[in-house]
């Protein structure tokens, strides 16, 4: 899990260098996300991690509460992806945030995918804001692929995704379709549908 | 005293289970603590994770079910509090503990709480702290049963010890001693009348005491024989001296009689034939002369027969004086009364020196003469006569002795020595008239005292006699003298 850090460096407990020169580096795209982007759940207080940064932890972080089909697990390489279909948001933070990580001793890597087909051997895929046009096809283009789908587009669980990022006031949360999760063969931990806002447990019909 | 151990061990024994007690349930306090805390911490991680301490708080609600937990606090990797439950929402939770470097759990007591802080990692990582804070009331309540228990417990057994310990001193310790003491005062009485007091039980202990007092009642009843018996013989030895003493008083005053009486008609015969032989002993024939000779000689015999009868009857009617005189200065007018019979002969006095003594002068002046006399008469064979006279210790009696070297005495015939008339030699040999030993030894015999000879036929005699009977060892003392000559 990634650790979250305020400016004032001396709260964070480093573990290793190479984690405390991701801590920096992290730090550095802090500061200049902060200065381009303003950080819409900036309060007045300390600064604190821009929403991309908070989601792209979240996106690495839902793999620790989910379950893959075994065999899935023991294909794919030894590699545990986490995809990008569309623009980019997150920019480094994912890269740092999954940075030397593990998932069940597979090493996690990111990847920007072009297009849906390519996203099958992702386990999990976010669906930028900017494929809400196609994301039907995409969907459809995915079937019943064992990769976790994530956006934040408006509807993404009613429109058969599976985890939507939303906002509850400046909070970062996330509704879950635990049913279009079964379908396509993932167990999403009770955990995780403990902190999700809304569980929804239907399939979409058509369209 | 027993008491005290029996209390002292009983404490430290309580005192023990109960350090140990209290130990155990605080390190299972500390434990269920910690266990408690792991899984709040579990259960919050995905809470942490995404960030919605409010589903954190659902899962500290639920320490609700737990009495003795008084708040519970979540902090965030960073040590930013993330959730908390409060029991009492009032009172604030002081600060958290620090975990220290490679720990993954601490706790301290104090003021009656128990703190734990828990780390709680999440694949590897450490992802939050569980700070929870529980009252010691559970632990408290249960060292106070324990207490109270433990008193209990103490009270009853030392009471059950102090009356068992009673009961057995009632019915063990008390007869004996009872016992000893009374055989104390026995022994240190003497009083054998004394019984102990009857015990009952039907145990040994009872037969103990009535095997004592029976004891004491055969030792009294010996004693009583014994008494008796004592009685009897004094008795006995009473009516035998009062024989005796009757039977010696008839003969004295028969011999003195006798002699007194005999004295008479014998001064007749010796004075009238005195004066035939003065008025006609010339106009008699000589063979008439000579019978008359022999009827004077044989006067004067039986006159010194009757006066040593006499004599010796008298020392029994006398009374014995005591005085204490020096046996030197009486020996010496003993030899020159002597002088008579030993001048002109060759005697060779050798006297050793005597002590004085307490005795009747006169008698033991008898004693001399008549030992020193026989000494003279029997050595007049000898060409030199050997006369030694001493003293002897004898286990503490002077023991005097006479010897000499004159015509001795066969010991086979010791005992006739000193019977009256009893002579061990012809009176053509020595004349005598077997009186003067026996009278010797009535004397000395008078004195307490005894008397005995050694001698051998032809080497010569040697009378011992001690004046004083020393305690009871005279007849020892005696016998060793006897045996050392």
């Amino acid at each position: 899990m990634r650790l979250r850090c305020r400016t004032d460096v001396s709260q964070c407990i480093a573990r290793d260098r190479s984690t405390g020169r991701h801590f920096l580096l992290l730090l550095i795209s802090v500061a200049a996300t902060w200065g381009v982007v303003g950080v819409p759940s900036a309060q007045g207080q300390h600064a604190k991690p821009a929403e991309f940064e908070v989601k792209a932890t979240y996106l690495y972080n839902f793999s620790r509460f989910v379950e893959w089909p075994a065999q899935v697990a023991q294909a794919q390489g030894d590699s545990f992806a986490i995809c990008v279909l569309g623009e980019d948001p997150f920019g480094a933070a994912l890269k740092a945030t999954v940075a030397q990580e593990t998932v069940a001793g597979k090493s996690v890597v990111t990847k920007q995918v072009p297009t849906a087909q390519d996203a099958v051997s992702c386990r999990v895929l976010f669906i930028s804001s900017s494929e809400d046009k196609r994301l039907k096809e995409i969907l459809t283009s995915l079937g019943t692929a064992t990769v976790l789908t994530v956006s934040d587009l408006p509807k993404f669980t009613q429109r058969g995704g599976m985890v939507q990022f939303v906002l509850e006031g400046n909070k970062v949360r996330f509704e879950v379709n635990s049913a279009v999760a079964q379908r396509a063969g993932l167990t999403l931990s009770s955990e995780l549908l403990k902190v999700a806002v809304n569980v929804r447990r239907s399939v979409p019909s058509g369209d | 005293m027993n008491m005290l151990v029996s209390g002292t061990a009983l404490l430290l024994a309580g005192a023990g289970l109960f350090a140990y007690d209290l130990y155990s349930f605080r390190a299972r306090t500390v434990r269920d603590l910690g266990i408690q805390a792991q899984i709040i911490g579990s259960n919050s991680i995905s809470a942490l994770v995404f960030d919605d301490s409010r589903s954190a708080e659902t899962t500290l609600s639920a320490l609700q079910a737990a009495p003795h937990v008084m708040s519970a606090k979540i902090y965030t990797a960073d040590g930013v509090a993330f959730a908390e439950y409060r029991r009492d929402p009032r009172q604030a939770a002081p600060p958290p503990l620090a975990i220290p470097n490679g720990q993954t759990e601490v706790y301290r007591f104090q003021s009656g709480q128990v703190a734990l802080v828990r780390l709680i990692t999440f694949h590897g990582k450490p992802v939050a702290t569980v700070y929870m804070r529980s009252d010691l009331g559970a632990m408290q309540d249960r060292e106070h049963t324990f207490a109270v228990i433990i008193a209990a417990v103490l009270l009853m057994s030392l009471l059950a010890a102090m009356w068992m310990s009673s009961s057995a001193r009632r019915s063990i310790a008390e007869p004996i001693v009872k016992l000893a003491e009374t055989a104390q005062i026995v022994l240190r009485e003497k009083n054998y009348s004394i019984r102990a007091p009857a015990h009952s039980g039907g145990n040994e202990l009872a037969v103990l005491t009535s095997s004592f007092n029976e004891m004491l009642a055969q030792i009294q009843e010996r004693d009583a024989a014994l008494e008796e018996a004592r009685h009897h013989l004094e008795r006995q030895v009473q009516e035998r001296t009062a024989q005796l003493n009757a039977a010696n008083a008839d003969l004295e005053s028969f011999s003195y009689s006798v002699s007194h009486d005999l004295r008479a008609p014998l001064r007749h015969i010796g004075a009238f034939s005195q004066m035939l032989s003065e008025d006609y002993g010339t106009k008699m024939e000589p063979e008439a002369q000579q019978h008359l000779n022999r009827i004077l000689a044989g006067v004067k015999n039986m006159s010194r027969l009757i006066d040593d009868l006499l004599k010796m009857a008298q020392i029994g009617r006398k009374e014995m004086v005591r005085v204490n005189i020096d046996l030197n200065l009486l020996l010496q007018d003993v030899l020159v009364d002597l002088q008579p019979e030993s001048g002109g002969r060759q005697i060779d006095w050798r006297i050793g020196n005597l002590s004085s003594v307490d005795c009747d002068p006169g008698l033991v002046k008898q004693v001399f003469t008549n030992l020193l006399s026989n000494a003279v008469k029997y050595t007049r064979r000898r060409e030199i006569a050997v006369i030694e006279i001493g003293q002897v210790e004898q286990e503490g009696t002077s023991v005097i002795f006479i010897r000499d070297n004159g015509a001795g005495f066969d010991e086979r015939y010791a005992a006739k020595l000193f019977g009256v008339f009893q002579r061990l030699h012809r009176a053509e040999d020595f004349e005598g008239t077997g009186v003067g030993l026996s009278t010797v030894q009535r004397i000395v015999r008078k004195h307490g005292g005894e008397i005995w000879a050694k001698g051998e036929v032809g080497k010569g005699a040697t009378f011992f006699f001690a004046l004083a009977a020393k305690g009871q060892g005279l007849a020892h003392a005696i016998k060793a003298a006897a045996g050392a000559s």
